[in-house]
Protein backbone atom coordinates (compact mmCIF):
# COMPACT_ATOMS: atom_id res chain seq x y z
CA UNK A 1 0.00 0.00 0.00
CA UNK A 2 2.83 2.38 1.10
CA UNK A 3 4.24 1.38 -2.51
CA UNK A 4 1.24 2.14 -4.37
CA UNK A 5 0.18 5.63 -2.46
CA UNK A 6 4.35 6.46 -3.41
CA UNK A 7 3.84 5.89 -7.08
CA UNK A 8 0.52 6.22 -8.19
CA UNK A 9 -1.20 7.94 -5.53
CA UNK A 10 1.11 10.59 -4.55
CA UNK A 11 2.11 13.71 -6.78
CA UNK A 12 5.66 12.92 -8.01
CA UNK A 13 8.42 16.26 -7.51
CA UNK A 14 9.07 18.18 -10.29
CA UNK A 15 12.28 17.05 -10.31
CA UNK A 16 11.50 13.39 -10.71
CA UNK A 17 9.14 14.71 -13.75
CA UNK A 18 12.13 16.62 -15.48
CA UNK A 19 14.18 13.64 -15.05
CA UNK A 20 11.83 11.59 -16.98
CA UNK A 21 10.84 13.81 -19.54
CA UNK A 22 14.46 14.31 -20.28
CA UNK A 23 14.81 11.00 -20.50
CA UNK A 24 11.84 9.97 -22.55
CA UNK A 25 12.20 12.58 -24.99
CA UNK A 26 15.96 11.66 -25.69
CA UNK A 27 14.60 7.96 -26.07
CA UNK A 28 11.98 9.16 -28.57
CA UNK A 29 15.04 11.23 -30.34
CA UNK A 30 16.95 8.15 -30.21
CA UNK A 31 14.31 5.53 -31.46
CA UNK A 32 12.40 7.55 -34.28
CA UNK A 33 14.49 10.79 -34.49
CA UNK A 34 12.03 12.60 -34.00
CA UNK A 35 11.50 15.44 -31.43
CA UNK A 36 8.55 15.26 -29.45
CA UNK A 37 5.60 17.82 -30.89
CA UNK A 38 2.00 17.79 -30.21
CA UNK A 39 0.21 20.56 -31.57
CA UNK A 40 1.66 19.46 -35.12
CA UNK A 41 -0.52 15.87 -34.67
CA UNK A 42 -3.37 18.40 -33.60
CA UNK A 43 -3.08 20.64 -36.73
CA UNK A 44 -3.32 17.38 -38.62
CA UNK A 45 -6.29 16.29 -37.28
CA UNK A 46 -8.49 19.68 -38.09
CA UNK A 47 -6.92 19.51 -41.49
CA UNK A 48 -8.13 16.14 -42.57
CA UNK A 49 -12.01 17.31 -40.64
CA UNK A 50 -11.91 20.11 -43.00
CA UNK A 51 -10.86 18.08 -46.22
CA UNK A 52 -13.86 15.90 -45.31
CA UNK A 53 -15.89 18.63 -45.40
CA UNK A 54 -14.83 19.63 -48.61
CA UNK A 55 -12.48 22.20 -48.39
CA UNK A 56 -8.82 21.97 -49.48
CA UNK A 57 -6.29 22.90 -46.63
CA UNK A 58 -3.72 21.05 -48.57
CA UNK A 59 -3.59 24.06 -51.47
CA UNK A 60 -3.03 27.04 -47.91
CA UNK A 61 -0.23 28.66 -47.46
CA UNK A 62 0.87 27.09 -44.26
CA UNK A 63 0.25 23.39 -45.51
CA UNK A 64 2.16 23.75 -48.95
CA UNK A 65 4.89 25.35 -47.12
CA UNK A 66 5.35 23.08 -43.82
CA UNK A 67 3.33 19.92 -44.24
CA UNK A 68 6.65 18.32 -45.61
CA UNK A 69 8.05 18.16 -42.30
CA UNK A 70 6.16 15.23 -40.76
CA UNK A 71 4.21 13.86 -43.62
CA UNK A 72 4.59 13.54 -47.31
CA UNK A 73 2.53 15.41 -49.93
CA UNK A 74 1.34 12.19 -51.20
CA UNK A 75 0.19 10.81 -47.77
CA UNK A 76 -3.11 11.51 -45.82
CA UNK A 77 -2.94 14.01 -42.63
CA UNK A 78 -3.93 11.14 -40.95
CA UNK A 79 -0.28 9.79 -41.41
CA UNK A 80 0.98 12.30 -38.87
CA UNK A 81 2.92 10.24 -36.30
CA UNK A 82 2.25 12.80 -33.63
CA UNK A 83 -1.66 11.94 -33.66
CA UNK A 84 -0.74 8.69 -32.61
CA UNK A 85 1.87 10.03 -29.97
CA UNK A 86 -0.83 12.16 -28.83
CA UNK A 87 -3.13 9.51 -28.51
CA UNK A 88 -0.67 7.75 -26.23
CA UNK A 89 -0.44 10.65 -24.41
CA UNK A 90 -4.22 11.29 -23.43
CA UNK A 91 -4.40 6.35 -23.18
CA UNK A 92 -1.13 7.02 -20.56
CA UNK A 93 -3.18 10.07 -18.66
CA UNK A 94 -6.25 7.52 -18.37
CA UNK A 95 -4.21 4.61 -17.55
CA UNK A 96 -2.51 6.78 -14.56
CA UNK A 97 -5.42 8.41 -13.15
CA UNK A 98 -7.41 5.19 -12.92
CA UNK A 99 -4.53 3.59 -11.01
CA UNK A 100 -4.94 6.40 -8.91
CA UNK A 101 -8.35 5.79 -8.39
CA UNK A 102 -8.90 9.98 -9.23
CA UNK A 103 -11.08 9.61 -12.55
CA UNK A 104 -14.28 12.03 -12.36
CA UNK A 105 -16.29 13.46 -15.47
CA UNK A 106 -15.60 17.57 -14.67
CA UNK A 107 -18.56 19.78 -15.58
CA UNK A 108 -18.10 23.10 -17.33
CA UNK A 109 -18.90 25.61 -14.31
CA UNK A 110 -20.42 28.84 -15.90
CA UNK A 111 -20.81 30.16 -19.52
CA UNK A 112 -18.12 32.50 -18.86
CA UNK A 113 -15.58 29.75 -17.96
CA UNK A 114 -16.45 28.31 -21.03
CA UNK A 115 -16.19 31.26 -23.10
CA UNK A 116 -12.35 31.85 -21.65
CA UNK A 117 -11.32 28.46 -22.54
CA UNK A 118 -12.99 28.94 -26.19
CA UNK A 119 -11.19 31.71 -26.86
CA UNK A 120 -8.13 30.61 -25.36
CA UNK A 121 -8.04 27.96 -27.41
CA UNK A 122 -8.48 29.60 -30.49
CA UNK A 123 -5.72 31.85 -29.54
CA UNK A 124 -3.37 28.93 -28.44
CA UNK A 125 -3.67 27.38 -31.68
CA UNK A 126 -3.66 30.26 -34.37
CA UNK A 127 -0.41 30.61 -31.72
CA UNK A 128 1.10 27.83 -31.93
CA UNK A 129 1.26 27.85 -35.76
CA UNK A 130 3.20 31.32 -35.72
CA UNK A 131 5.42 29.80 -33.56
CA UNK A 132 5.67 26.23 -35.48
CA UNK A 133 4.79 24.24 -31.82
CA UNK A 134 3.17 24.60 -28.67
CA UNK A 135 5.33 24.83 -25.56
CA UNK A 136 6.33 21.72 -26.16
CA UNK A 137 7.77 21.67 -29.91
CA UNK A 138 8.06 25.47 -29.91
CA UNK A 139 10.35 25.26 -26.22
CA UNK A 140 10.75 21.56 -24.76
CA UNK A 141 11.96 19.89 -28.28
CA UNK A 142 13.61 23.84 -29.04
CA UNK A 143 16.17 23.79 -26.33
CA UNK A 144 17.89 20.84 -25.93
CA UNK A 145 18.20 21.08 -30.00
CA UNK A 146 20.34 24.14 -29.50
CA UNK A 147 17.46 25.89 -31.40
CA UNK A 148 17.58 29.68 -31.32
CA UNK A 149 13.80 29.79 -31.38
CA UNK A 150 13.12 28.23 -27.81
CA UNK A 151 14.96 30.92 -25.93
CA UNK A 152 12.26 33.29 -28.46
CA UNK A 153 9.65 31.19 -27.46
CA UNK A 154 10.70 31.37 -23.73
CA UNK A 155 11.33 34.92 -23.21
CA UNK A 156 7.58 35.92 -25.11
CA UNK A 157 5.74 33.04 -22.83
CA UNK A 158 7.11 34.59 -20.05
CA UNK A 159 5.57 38.03 -21.13
CA UNK A 160 2.09 36.06 -22.13
CA UNK A 161 2.17 34.74 -18.93
CA UNK A 162 2.68 37.94 -17.10
CA UNK A 163 -0.24 39.50 -19.71
CA UNK A 164 -2.43 36.19 -19.19
CA UNK A 165 -2.27 36.54 -15.44
CA UNK A 166 -3.37 39.97 -15.22
CA UNK A 167 -6.31 39.54 -17.40
CA UNK A 168 -7.32 36.46 -15.34
CA UNK A 169 -6.88 38.25 -11.86
CA UNK A 170 -8.77 41.22 -13.26
CA UNK A 171 -11.64 39.19 -14.60
CA UNK A 172 -12.08 35.33 -13.74
CA UNK A 173 -11.48 35.70 -10.48
CA UNK B 1 -12.39 31.04 14.55
CA UNK B 2 -14.72 31.61 11.37
CA UNK B 3 -15.30 28.79 8.89
CA UNK B 4 -14.86 29.40 5.03
CA UNK B 5 -16.12 27.04 2.18
CA UNK B 6 -14.26 28.17 -1.12
CA UNK B 7 -15.99 26.24 -3.97
CA UNK B 8 -13.10 25.56 -6.81
CA UNK B 9 -14.24 22.32 -8.76
CA UNK B 10 -14.14 22.11 -12.46
CA UNK B 11 -11.33 25.16 -11.86
CA UNK B 12 -7.75 24.42 -13.66
CA UNK B 13 -4.55 25.73 -12.31
CA UNK B 14 -3.93 28.73 -11.02
CA UNK B 15 -7.60 29.61 -10.34
CA UNK B 16 -8.00 27.72 -7.43
CA UNK B 17 -4.25 28.89 -6.15
CA UNK B 18 -5.57 32.71 -6.73
CA UNK B 19 -8.89 32.49 -4.77
CA UNK B 20 -7.00 30.76 -2.19
CA UNK B 21 -4.69 33.84 -1.90
CA UNK B 22 -7.67 36.33 -2.08
CA UNK B 23 -9.92 35.02 0.33
CA UNK B 24 -7.14 34.31 3.13
CA UNK B 25 -6.34 37.92 2.71
CA UNK B 26 -9.96 39.21 4.22
CA UNK B 27 -9.85 36.18 6.81
CA UNK B 28 -8.35 36.63 10.10
CA UNK B 29 -6.10 35.05 12.35
CA UNK B 30 -7.42 31.67 13.30
CA UNK B 31 -10.00 31.25 10.40
CA UNK B 32 -10.57 28.06 8.82
CA UNK B 33 -10.73 28.09 4.86
CA UNK B 34 -11.83 24.81 3.26
CA UNK B 35 -10.97 24.37 0.07
CA UNK B 36 -12.88 21.92 -2.54
CA UNK B 37 -11.52 21.11 -5.45
CA UNK B 38 -11.01 18.11 -8.04
CA UNK B 39 -7.80 19.44 -9.55
CA UNK B 40 -5.37 17.02 -8.53
CA UNK B 41 -2.19 20.14 -9.23
CA UNK B 42 -4.44 22.18 -6.65
CA UNK B 43 -3.07 19.27 -3.94
CA UNK B 44 0.32 20.00 -5.09
CA UNK B 45 0.77 24.04 -5.79
CA UNK B 46 -1.78 24.69 -3.12
CA UNK B 47 -0.04 23.28 0.03
CA UNK B 48 2.93 24.08 -0.97
CA UNK B 49 2.56 28.02 -1.54
CA UNK B 50 0.38 27.75 1.81
CA UNK B 51 3.07 26.34 3.64
CA UNK B 52 5.62 28.79 2.76
CA UNK B 53 3.05 31.35 3.83
CA UNK B 54 3.57 29.88 7.37
CA UNK B 55 -0.02 28.59 7.48
CA UNK B 56 -1.32 25.17 8.78
CA UNK B 57 -2.32 23.21 6.16
CA UNK B 58 -3.98 19.39 5.32
CA UNK B 59 -6.18 17.97 2.83
CA UNK B 60 -7.74 14.73 2.80
CA UNK B 61 -9.76 13.08 -0.56
CA UNK B 62 -13.17 12.66 0.12
CA UNK B 63 -14.05 10.84 -3.03
CA UNK B 64 -12.54 9.60 -6.20
CA UNK B 65 -10.69 12.41 -7.61
CA UNK B 66 -12.05 15.34 -5.09
CA UNK B 67 -10.35 17.07 -2.15
CA UNK B 68 -10.67 18.82 0.50
CA UNK B 69 -7.58 21.73 1.40
CA UNK B 70 -8.05 22.70 4.78
CA UNK B 71 -6.33 26.21 5.91
CA UNK B 72 -5.84 27.68 9.12
CA UNK B 73 -4.08 31.23 9.00
CA UNK B 74 -1.23 31.25 10.89
CA UNK B 75 -0.52 35.63 10.17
Amino acid sequence: MKIYNKIFKNPWTYRTGAVLLATFNILLFYTTGRMWRVTNGIVSIGAFILEKIGLEPSKWYYFTTYRNIDIKTSESFLANPYILLNLAIILGALISVLLASEFKWKKIKSKKQLGFALLGGVMMGYGTRLSFGCNIGGYFSAIPSFSLHGWVFAFFMLVGAWVGSKILVRYLL
Amino acid sequence: MAEFRLDCLYEACPIPLLKAHKKLQQMKIGDLLILETDHNCSIVNVVDWVKKQGHHVDYIEITEGQWEIFIEKQK
